[in-house]
């Protein structure tokens, strides 16, 4: 697989955890630190099923990405359970440390190779793979974020109380977008691993967490298009300015400031790049451009 | 038994630098409600303006200390007026606050390794006052630095200051009732801005003292903020938004801590940090000595 | 009229005549992150040699003169952007050879892509035996190294510490979460224990630690002869400083994560003394027209990732020149035969691709200076 067919692959994967990301931080209002935790789960779960286990080809692939995105599932269950009734910044420093214990229980598992690393894991992730797994996951997405569980979700993430107040089990919102941002990481984790062909729990670390974050920021909180967007967008631009690789981060941090400051809908303005959104898109411009004409004419109607 | 007494004596050290750093973030959070993640960049910011004070500027000791104080708690106040307090006028939820600071953590950081660089700088010893020069004390088998002396000291009179500023002075009543409540004390006549202004200064100021002494006590870099997440656990351990909170949860984490190490491994330690941090968490959130948090509606 | 023709003419004929062929050379290394120093250090000296090469008009490959252009990429330290680099390297930048990968964790994940793209790569200072061999004993094609290996290396300073300082006692302080140091401190183990000797400690920290005095008070406890290190220079510095702090006075002993400039500023007057394993002696005559000249065009020290990736360059550039072409696949072929010596001792490449009793030298840290002690060769 060569280099650009391996730049997109990197694209699809990271735009599957950012997927469901976007739905536990865009849609829900949680904010997680620890996703690279998640990830981690699902790329060493579906390594030991696709390699150790001694599975037909055909099925072992298949079967470890299930097996990743199962496992780092279930794990979100039962950190949910703690800390999702917790404040916001209480999730937010627990995911954190979840994040860091995963990677330091991994780093001292010998049975997955600990902190030297797995090598020599098999080359299963294909380019075709990828796109159609990420097809999938924008489909899934789509369909929750505008189903009624979907608009549970925001609602949460406007006003908790009121959320609860209209009948909404907020617990088990919570819940449903966490699992399933887990699973989403967990699937991309798993191809992950069989795209690199070698893991290390420092693949997975803070860092890797971070990145996540920013590109669903970038994206722009809320909206699918400006998710996938903005993983393009930030996958591939350090590709093109290698030589600015040391202000990436810089730029970076401050362009996450401005866009909170001032554009928290990010590149795509909280806008989805579909039919009934650029028709909205189009209805408001023909009010507006309608109501400066009727301006303007009241105006020399009255000079007149 | 000398084992014992040494890692209780390396526990106490690494804890007063926990609960300088502590303590400003939990300042901070009574006030705001919020976790300001960009503190750990302000204890290195602090960090780094003593080094350069001392060592580029030639100044004396105390008045590179003073420098690395008013300087962090000016980056606080920047930080606050240019970034939160848009997003406060604005009533952003609360996720924007977060995401800013950990936008603002990541810039300040590479800011500082994309212009200073990367490498770890150390104090050069013959700068430091006379008496943080010598050897360590040592009664019997037991090994005292004498950083780490002047690094509780520095920290326990610092925490009693606070205090006492916040229990007995005016101002202080002012910062307490902004805590309690702000719309009514903005009614009552106290602008909350100046009070804001001022805890982030505070807090500031504290996490640069933070930064030179545990630049001090190990080497200056600018990954520092990452070691403040243990400062995030003990606040939280002790009692988010309570001061004695921080100080005792930093105290008693870093105990913790090092005995884990010393009696059964270090590699668990910091997941028994965590541990602890998730158990505190489901148990009594509040901390050991917290309010009880209110609902955020 | 006439004079436009003619420019054009000319310059035509200058272009072809200057259009001589290029080899183009590829090296990736952490030019970001913690190791940076060293990544840095690596481009700038095969930077350096390329210029050096083409101001004598290029390498002699085979009867013709070839410019040499270095194509260098930044993998932030991290696995996955390695892997990203490598096919960047081979399938954008179509190099012929790749030199560099200074860390074994980023050495290991390109090593399928190099084998299977046939492109070789000579890794400067990955001491991890799996960059070469594989868990099932297959040995990576394509995959060479200039440097000893951290089997070897630990047998190394084991034999120092038990046969040539006579210490019975050791203790180990690693850290936890890096392969090189736990598997460094793995191999001394167990040639120490094999000389007879014992280990009465085996404590760890985990990476970015500032701390060390938890582990440290359970190795003062456990009353050692010598205390090994096999960790980075940074950790090491701060480890010395707050051991003598602790009482601690022991001799240290170290691998080649201890060699750089920063290593006895950082620490100051706690390393006096103290032993370490390295690749060469930096301070040495072979190494001295190198650092000269390093010195000069860059204004500070090469570290020791400069004279490792030299010797990986030379060694593709000595390949090409036995193998007479300048083919990835006649450079591979080459290699396998390697058999010359560089600026870090003698380099003969063997079965497992590495190099074969290459000399590892016992340095001593003597004020600011790190002076050669003794330097020995394994069967």
């Amino acid at each position: 697989m060569d280099y650009i067919q391996g730049i997109a692959v990197l694209i699809g994967i990271n735009l599957i955890a950012v997927l469901g990301l976007s739905i536990l931080t865009g849609f829900t209002g949680l904010f997680s630190f620890g996703h690279g935790g998640f990830m981690a789960i699902g790329a060493y779960v579906s390594a030991i099923v696709s390699s150790r286990l001694d599975l037909p080809h055909p099925i072992a692939f298949p079967l470890a990405i299930l097996a990743g995105a199962l496992s780092a599932a279930l794990i979100s269950v039962f950190i949910g359970k703690l800390t999702l009734n917790l404040k916001g910044d209480y999730f937010c420093i627990a995911t954190m440390g979840f994040g860091e214990a995963v990677r330091i229980i991994l780093n001292n598992v010998n049975y997955v190779g600990g902190a030297r690393g797995w090598a020599n894991l098999p080359q299963f992730t294909t380019w075709w793979i990828v796109l159609g797994l990420c097809i999938v996951c924008v489909v899934v997405t789509w369909n929750l974020i505008n189903s009624r569980q979907g608009r549970n979700l925001v609602a949460v993430r406007e006003e908790e109380l009121a959320a609860q107040m209209a009948g909404v089990d907020v617990f088990r919102s919570k819940m449903v977008a966490l699992i399933v941002s887990a699973a989403l990481a967990g699937i991309a984790g798993a191809l992950m691993a069989n795209y690199i062909q070698f893991l290390r729990p420092t693949m997975f670390n803070m860092a890797k967490s971070t990145d996540l974050t920013i590109m669903v920021i970038f994206g722009g909180l809320g909206s699918i298009s400006g998710t996938i967007a903005g993983t393009i967008l930030l996958v591939s631009l350090p590709e093109v300015f290698r030589n600015f690789a040391q202000w990436r981060l810089v730029i970076y941090g401050l362009a996450v400031i401005v866009i909170m400051v001032g554009r928290p809908q990010g590149i795509m303005g909280g806008v989805e790049l579909t039919p009934s959104g650029i028709r909205k898109i189009f209805a408001a411009r023909r009010a507006k451009a309608k109501l400066d004409a009727e301006l303007k004419a009241a105006e020399q109607g009255e000079v007149a | 038994m000398d084992q014992f007494l040494q890692q209780l004596v390396n526990g106490l050290s690494i804890g007063s630098i926990y609960a300088l750093m502590a303590v400003g973030y939990s300042l901070v959070y009574s006030i705001m409600n919020f976790s300001n993640f960009a503190h750990g960049s302000v204890i290195m910011l602090g960090a780094y303006f003593g080094f350069f004070a001392l060592t580029s500027f030639g100044m004396p000791f105390t008045v590179a200390f003073f420098v690395a104080f008013f300087g962090s708690a000016a980056v606080a106040v920047l930080l606050e007026r240019l970034a939160y307090k848009p997003l406060r006028d604005r009533r952003a939820p609360f996720l924007y606050f977060i995401i800013t600071a950990m936008g603002a953590s990541i810039f300040i950081d590479n800011s500082v390794i994309a212009t200073i660089g990367p490498t770890p700088k150390t104090f050069p010893t013959d700068l430091l006052p006379a008496f943080l020069q010598g050897d360590p004390l040592e009664w019997g088998a037991l090994s005292v630095g004498r950083i780490d002396i002047a690094i509780f000291v520095v920290a326990v009179i610092s925490l009693a200051l606070l205090i006492l500023f916040i229990d007995f002075t005016k101002l202080g009543k002012a910062i307490q009732a902004t805590a309690y409540n702000m719309k009514a004390s903005a009614l009552m006549g106290i602008n909350p801005n100046f009070v804001i202004i001022l805890v982030f200064a505070i807090g500031g100021g504290l996490a640069g003292i933070a930064g030179v002494l545990y630049g001090m006590k190990y080497q200056v870099f600018p990954q520092m903020s990452a070691i403040t997440l243990k400062s995030f656990i003990a606040a939280v351990f002790g009692g988010l938004g309570s001061l004695q909170g921080a100080l005792l949860g930093s105290l008693l984490l870093a105990l913790i801590e090092t005995f884990v190490s010393g009696y059964l491994s270090t590699q668990y330690r910091d997941l028994f940090a965590f541990l602890i941090l998730i158990a505190m968490l489901v148990v009594r959130p509040s901390g050991i000595m917290g309010k009880v948090a209110e609902d955020k509606a | 009229m006439k004079k436009t023709l003619c420019s054009i003419l000319l310059s035509t004929v200058a272009l072809s005549l200057s259009a001589q062929s290029t080899v183009k050379i590829g090296w990736f290394g952490p030019e970001t992150g913690d190791s940076a120093l060293w990544g840095q250090a690596e481009l700038a000296t095969v930077k350096m040699m390329a210029e050096d090469y083409n101001a004598k008009g290029g390498i002699a490959v085979g009867g013709k003169k070839y410019k040499v252009e270095i194509v260098g990429y930044d993998d932030k330290g991290d696995s996955v952007e390695a892997v990203n680099v490598v096919k960047r390297l081979i399938y954008q930048d179509k190099v012929v050879a790749i030199v560099g990968a200074q860390g074994s964790g980023e050495a290991i994940p390109v090593a399928p892509l190099v084998n299977e793209a046939k492109i070789p790569l000579v890794a400067s200072t990955a001491t991890n035996p799996k960059v070469t061999v594989n868990d099932n004993g297959s040995i990576n094609a394509f995959v060479f190294r200039a440097c000893f290996t951290d089997p070897y290396q630990g047998k190394v300073a084991a034999f120092f510490a038990s046969q040539k300082l006579k210490k019975q006692k050791a203790a180990i302080l690693m850290t936890i979460d890096d392969p090189y140091s736990t598997g460094l401190s793995q191999y001394f183990k167990e040639s120490f224990e094999k000389l007879g000797g014992k280990v009465v400690a085996e404590v760890s920290y985990t990476s970015g630690e500032k701390d060390f005095r938890a582990p440290l008070t359970k190795i003062k406890a456990a009353n050692p002869d010598i205390i090994f290190i096999p960790a980075y220079y940074n950790d090491v510095a701060l480890a010395a400083k707050q051991a003598r702090e602790l009482g601690i006075h022991q001799l240290l002993l170290g691998g080649d994560g201890w060699p750089s400039d920063n290593l006895i500023s950082l620490a100051g007057k706690s390393l006096e003394g103290c032993l370490f394993i390295n690749h060469l002696d930096m301070d040495g005559p072979e190494a001295k027209p190198m650092r000269d000249e390093y010195k000069k065009k860059y204004g500070k020290n090469a570290e020791l990732n400069s004279y490792m990736v030299y010797d990986a360059l030379s060694m593709v550039v000595d390949a090409m020149q036995r193998a007479k072409s300048v083919e990835p696949a006649a450079i591979q072929k080459a290699l396998t035969t390697t058999n010359f010596k560089g600026v870090t001792g003698n380099i003969r490449i063997g079965k497992n691709h590495d190099p074969e009793g290459k000399e590892a030298w016992l340095i001593k840290i003597v004020g600011p200076d790190m002076k050669f002690q003794e330097k020995f060769a394994a069967k």
